[in-house]
């Protein structure tokens, strides 16, 4: 649908309605993780909790999504000269991250599964262990949500795709990759908070 | 017709004394914005031949009214606080060094769980006696401090003693301690002043201040039925 | 422009046209505020009569009344509320004010909407779910309202089909819609306005309309992590609340009031917006303070953000910390207290014309006034120990919010109606209208003061089981109330019936600027057509330019903002 034709001021439009729903997202986010950090504080057994998560993999992440932001970043540059092969060719390497992203979270969900970590850990709660069973409840709640932002992201990242492929909307590469390095950062903040911070 | 219900706690009075004062500043505040207004309104009614003013306070001779409104009512709000500060101190931040009667009193839906210390005077030990049904009355001695230990066991309550201006809410997983001393005798009604449930408004027990005699009576008939 | 012609669906249903949504949004919300309104007098006339057979009701048990507590609070702050004075206020009106065809987003705005529509569907569905409509307090507070104790296995479907987890839902819907409305209105104002319109010649509603988008936008993100993890515990098993499991009650009041108390001033902001067009306009004088009014406004939406916790000074947070809460509520009563006496000075020294629209905006100022002042008691750490959760509380938000809500509403329907109408409304009807509203709240809720004051606990059922409680007078008191909201809730159907009948039948507005006003809309045609304007205004000058002059050799005291003067 094309948006409105009286237009006077030369700010665009979809990367200020873009920012702005950004702000409110990380706010979203930003309580969150606050009120995970407050309990952190209340609970030091967490600490041993958050050693059980698989490091390594979680780095690896880090690793992958990091790159992703690099190829939307790419994506973004070859979309200001309309160039139309690499703009797909970066979006479908981005998406091939998110994809290896999403992969190795549910290797890790199984895994934490199989060892009765679970989103409520009824084998802690009655184990008298509430609170660190708490702590894998914060975990799946905080990795999941930023899970369905990736797909999220995913799923627009395939509408522009779209678009470009019909040589359309080139200004709305630059939203899709906002978007993804907005879902970069959180999970920069998550990865330490709930792997590293032991 | 009273305002309030009898003041029968050390701070009822302290609490009243509040509410007049916040009242004597919110009327004033009230009567003169009020009186400008219809003033104004009956005043400055429509005319063809009236030319309006057109201040449009930006300058501060023009905002000096506003501003001096908006002076008055933080200088209330300031001697609000400054005049409530004992009163909160008393309330909330000690309990009495001297904790003539130590009371566990718990929330459940729907009636509240007393916890009173067994012959050796101790709360929280073996020989504690609960009194858990609803509707019954405790009873606790007038002119002593009588320490609560506010918890709950389910949903959030809260102990509303309306007589003794004491409200605090029982919280899952908290035990909140506050105090309270009675300075006049009688049966009172405690009240639950938070949504618990279905049967919220019928959530009711009762608190029998009486004379220290008297109250070592009921103690002892308590412990002598709990040794039965 | 945008003179293409268009089927009935896309120009009423889903029309992407921003006066459509607005009254769209109009429409739902009023519904809702008949279902709201129609549980209130359910429930007072239980309070008052708690024996008697309810006339188009029956019976009523406790877990209905508290059922029918929770939805009348949470349907009349979010789906009247929110949807009447931000969003259906904003759609009519940003655009218009700002001199332009639309919103800068259309189609976000009409997928807002149905957004919103999705959400009250919900909300309405869970009032007839197996086992009934959610009855824990609109505030949601857990354990009450998770259902989790211990419970680490809830039945998935069951638990999502339940009264609470839907209302949490819709309220996500909710919420979700109104940030993309938000979104839109704040690119909008950033974007869309007229030539020559700055940001200190907006008329003051474009701003309260953004002040009031920003401080949701700003608060929400708090109540919707933590409705999300209300969610799951109700659903999953998680104990996020469950203090047997780790988890804080409390957590969640922090989250929620974090949201609660800025939301009172999202509501707040438009009134004053509406109020801030009015008052000068029938006060023939610039409005007083302008810039004085955004500042103040700017510092409330930060001090709103440092206040939460003066809802739960019982409910065992540091005392030393409820001190600092304390300071910083009545603090937020200053910039307001700034911000209507304003408004008097406007008032005060004008030609004052004495219109409908008036008359609504001197009744908000007068009883918003009792609810403003009633707040030093609760915001004063002390006294609130013993007014919190008693009647006293109840009565002062009804005086905060109903003004905010009806009055703000109502003065804004009869001044804008002939705009967007084309035709004027009965103004003897109106009149009769104002003065029974105005009248019967006041009946309404001063008894419930004194009821609270005298101790009665807010949200019981009955007062029946505590002798104290159910002195002569108490009852007397009661009957008051009731009465008086019965009555208040009649009055609305003149109202009703004037809107029907004046939209229909009612006289042609034989000028498109009939109150004299210097803003953009009364530029347009009445009412305004698909794309608002037939030539685009350019704006010269403030939108309150009142007082006598000679324009063209005749004489007049208003310049509308567009008008080219000759130099």
């Amino acid at each position: 649908m094309q948006s409105t034709t009286v237009s006077l001021r030369r700010v665009p439009q979809g990367r200020l309605a873009l920012w702005l729903l950004i702000a409110g997202e990380l706010i979203i986010f930003g309580s969150a993780i606050v009120v995970y950090l407050l309990l952190r504080l209340r609970y030091p057994e967490w600490g041993a909790e958050a050693a059980k998560t698989h490091l390594s993999l979680g780095a690896f992440n880090t690793l992958v999504l990091l790159v992703s932001s690099y190829f939307a970043a790419k994506a973004h540059e070859a979309s200001l000269k309309k160039l139309k092969g690499k703009v797909l060719r970066y979006l479908s390497l981005t998406v091939l991250c998110g994809l290896i992203f999403l992969g190795v979270k549910s290797y890790e969900y199984t895994e934490k599964i199989s060892h009765g970590y679970t989103f409520t850990s009824p084998k802690l709660v009655e184990a008298g262990q509430g609170a660190a069973a708490l702590f894998w409840s914060f975990y799946y709640f905080l990795t999941g949500l930023h899970a369905l932002h990736v797909l999220v992201g995913l799923i627009a990242i395939g509408f522009i795709m779209y678009y470009v492929k019909n040589n359309k909307h080139f200004h709305r590469v630059e939203l899709v990759a906002l978007y993804w390095h907005m879902v970069d950062l959180i999970w920069i903040f998550l990865f330490p908070l709930l792997y590293i911070m032991q | 017709m009273n305002i309030f219900p009898e003041a029968v706690s050390t701070y009822a009075h302290e609490m009243d004394k509040l509410f007049w004062l916040i009242t004597l500043f919110a009327g004033l505040g009230f009567f003169i914005t009020i009186g400008i207004l219809i003033y104004s309104l009956i005043r400055f009614r429509y005319s063809p031949q009236r030319k309006p003013m057109t201040f449009r306070g930006n300058t501060f001779r023009e905002f000096r009214w506003v501003a001096l409104g908006m002076a008055l009512l933080a200088f209330a709000d300031f001697y609000v606080l400054y005049d409530e500060h004992d009163t909160w101190d008393k309330m909330m931040q000690s309990v009495p060094e001297e904790k003539d009667l130590h009371i566990a009193i718990t929330g459940r839906q729907w009636n509240w769980i007393f916890t009173y210390p067994g012959p050796d005077g101790k709360l929280y030990t073996a020989d504690d006696v609960i009194i858990n049904e609803p509707n019954s009355t405790i009873h606790i001695p007038i002119h002593k401090n009588v320490v609560f230990d506010i918890r709950s066991v389910d949903v959030i309550h809260s102990v509303f003693l309306k007589e003794a201006r004491f409200k605090y809410d029982a919280i899952p997983g908290r035990t909140i301690t506050k105090w309270v001393q009675f300075h006049r005798p009688g049966k009172y009604e405690l009240i639950c002043a938070e949504l618990c449930g279905v049967l919220h408004s019928k959530m009711r027990n009762f608190i029998m201040v009486e004379s220290e005699e008297v109250f070592q009576q009921w103690l002892d008939e308590l412990y002598a039925g709990t040794n039965e | 422009m945008a003179t293409h012609t268009q089927s009935f669906w896309t120009k009423y249903i889903f029309s992407q046209d921003h006066k459509v949504i607005g009254a769209q949004y109009l429409i739902v919300g009023l519904i809702m505020a008949a279902v709201a309104g129609f549980f209130a007098y359910v429930f007072r006339y239980h309070l008052a009569y708690p024996d008697a057979e309810i006339p188009l009701w029956g019976t009523l048990d406790p877990r209905t009344y508290n059922m029918l507590v929770t939805t009348h609070g949470a349907l009349m702050i979010f789906w009247v509320a929110m949807p009447i004075l931000v969003a259906a206020i904003g759609n009519f009106l940003i655009p218009t004010m700002l001199g332009t065809d639309d919103m800068a987003f259309p189609f976000l705005n009409m997928l807002s909407f149905w957004v919103f529509f999705l959400s009250a569907v919900v909300v309405v569905t869970s009032l007839f779910v197996p086992g009934g409509g959610f009855d824990g307090g609109w505030t949601l507070y857990p354990p009450l309202s998770a259902d989790a104790y211990l419970n680490t296995n809830p039945d998935f479907w069951k638990a999502l089909f339940s009264g609470g987890s839907l209302v949490i839902l819709a309220l996500a819907l909710e919420f979700a819609s109104m940030l993309m409305g938000g979104i839109n209105f704040m690119v909008t104002t950033i974007n869309k306005r007229a030539r020559g319109m700055s940001f200190s010649r907006m008329p003051i509603l474009v701003w309260f309309m953004n002040f009031s988008v920003v401080t949701f936008m700003f608060s929400v993100g708090p109540v919707i992590a933590g409705a999300l993890m209300l969610l799951l515990d109700r659903v999953a098993g998680t104990g996020f609340y469950d203090a047997y499991r780790g988890g804080d009650p409390i957590l969640f009041q922090h989250l929620f009031w974090f949201f609660g108390h800025p939301e009172v001033y999202v509501l707040l902001f438009p009134t004053l917006g509406v109020m801030g067009e009015i008052i000068p306009t029938f006060a023939r004088k610039p409005l007083f303070g302008y810039k004085f009014i955004i500042g103040a406004s700017i510092v409330a939406i930060i001090l709103s953000m440092v206040v939460w916790a003066h809802h739960q000074f019982v409910a065992g947070i540091n005392p030393y910390m409820a001190v600092f809460f304390s300071v910083g509520t009545i603090l937020i009563s200053i910039p307001f207290a700034g911000i209507i006496l304003s408004y008097v000075a406007t008032i005060f020294g004008g030609n004052i014309r004495l219109e409908l629209p008036m008359w609504w905006a001197v009744g908000f100022l007068a009883t918003f006034l009792i609810g403003g002042l009633t707040g030093l008691y609760l915001g004063s750490n002390t006294f609130d120990i013993y007014a919190h959760d008693t009647s006293f509380v109840v009565a002062h938000f009804h005086y905060t919010l109903f003004p905010i809500t009806f009055f703000g509403f109502f003065a804004a329907f009869y001044y804008w109606f002939p705009k967007y109408a084309g035709r004027m409304y009965n103004d003897f009807l109106g009149k009769l209208h104002f003065w029974g509203t105005f009248i019967f709240f006041q009946l309404f809720a001063l008894p419930i003061f004194f009821l609270g004051l005298n101790g009665q606990p807010r949200r019981m059922a009955d007062y029946t089981a505590f002798e104290t409680l159910m002195q002569d007078w108490h009852i007397q008191f009661r009957e008051i109330a009731t009465i008086s909201a019965i009555l208040l809730i009649l009055t609305q159907f003149i109202w009703l019936y004037n809107f029907i009948v004046s939209l229909w039948k009612g006289k042609r507005v034989s000028s498109d600027n009939p109150w004299q006003a210097n803003t953009l809309e009364w530029q347009a045609p009445s009412p305004p057509p698909h794309g608002n304007f037939e030539v685009y205004p350019e704006v010269y000058r403030d939108p309150y330019t009142f007082g006598v002059v000679q324009v063209n050799g005749t004489k007049r005291d208003f310049i509308p903002q567009n008008e080219k003067l000759p130099s």
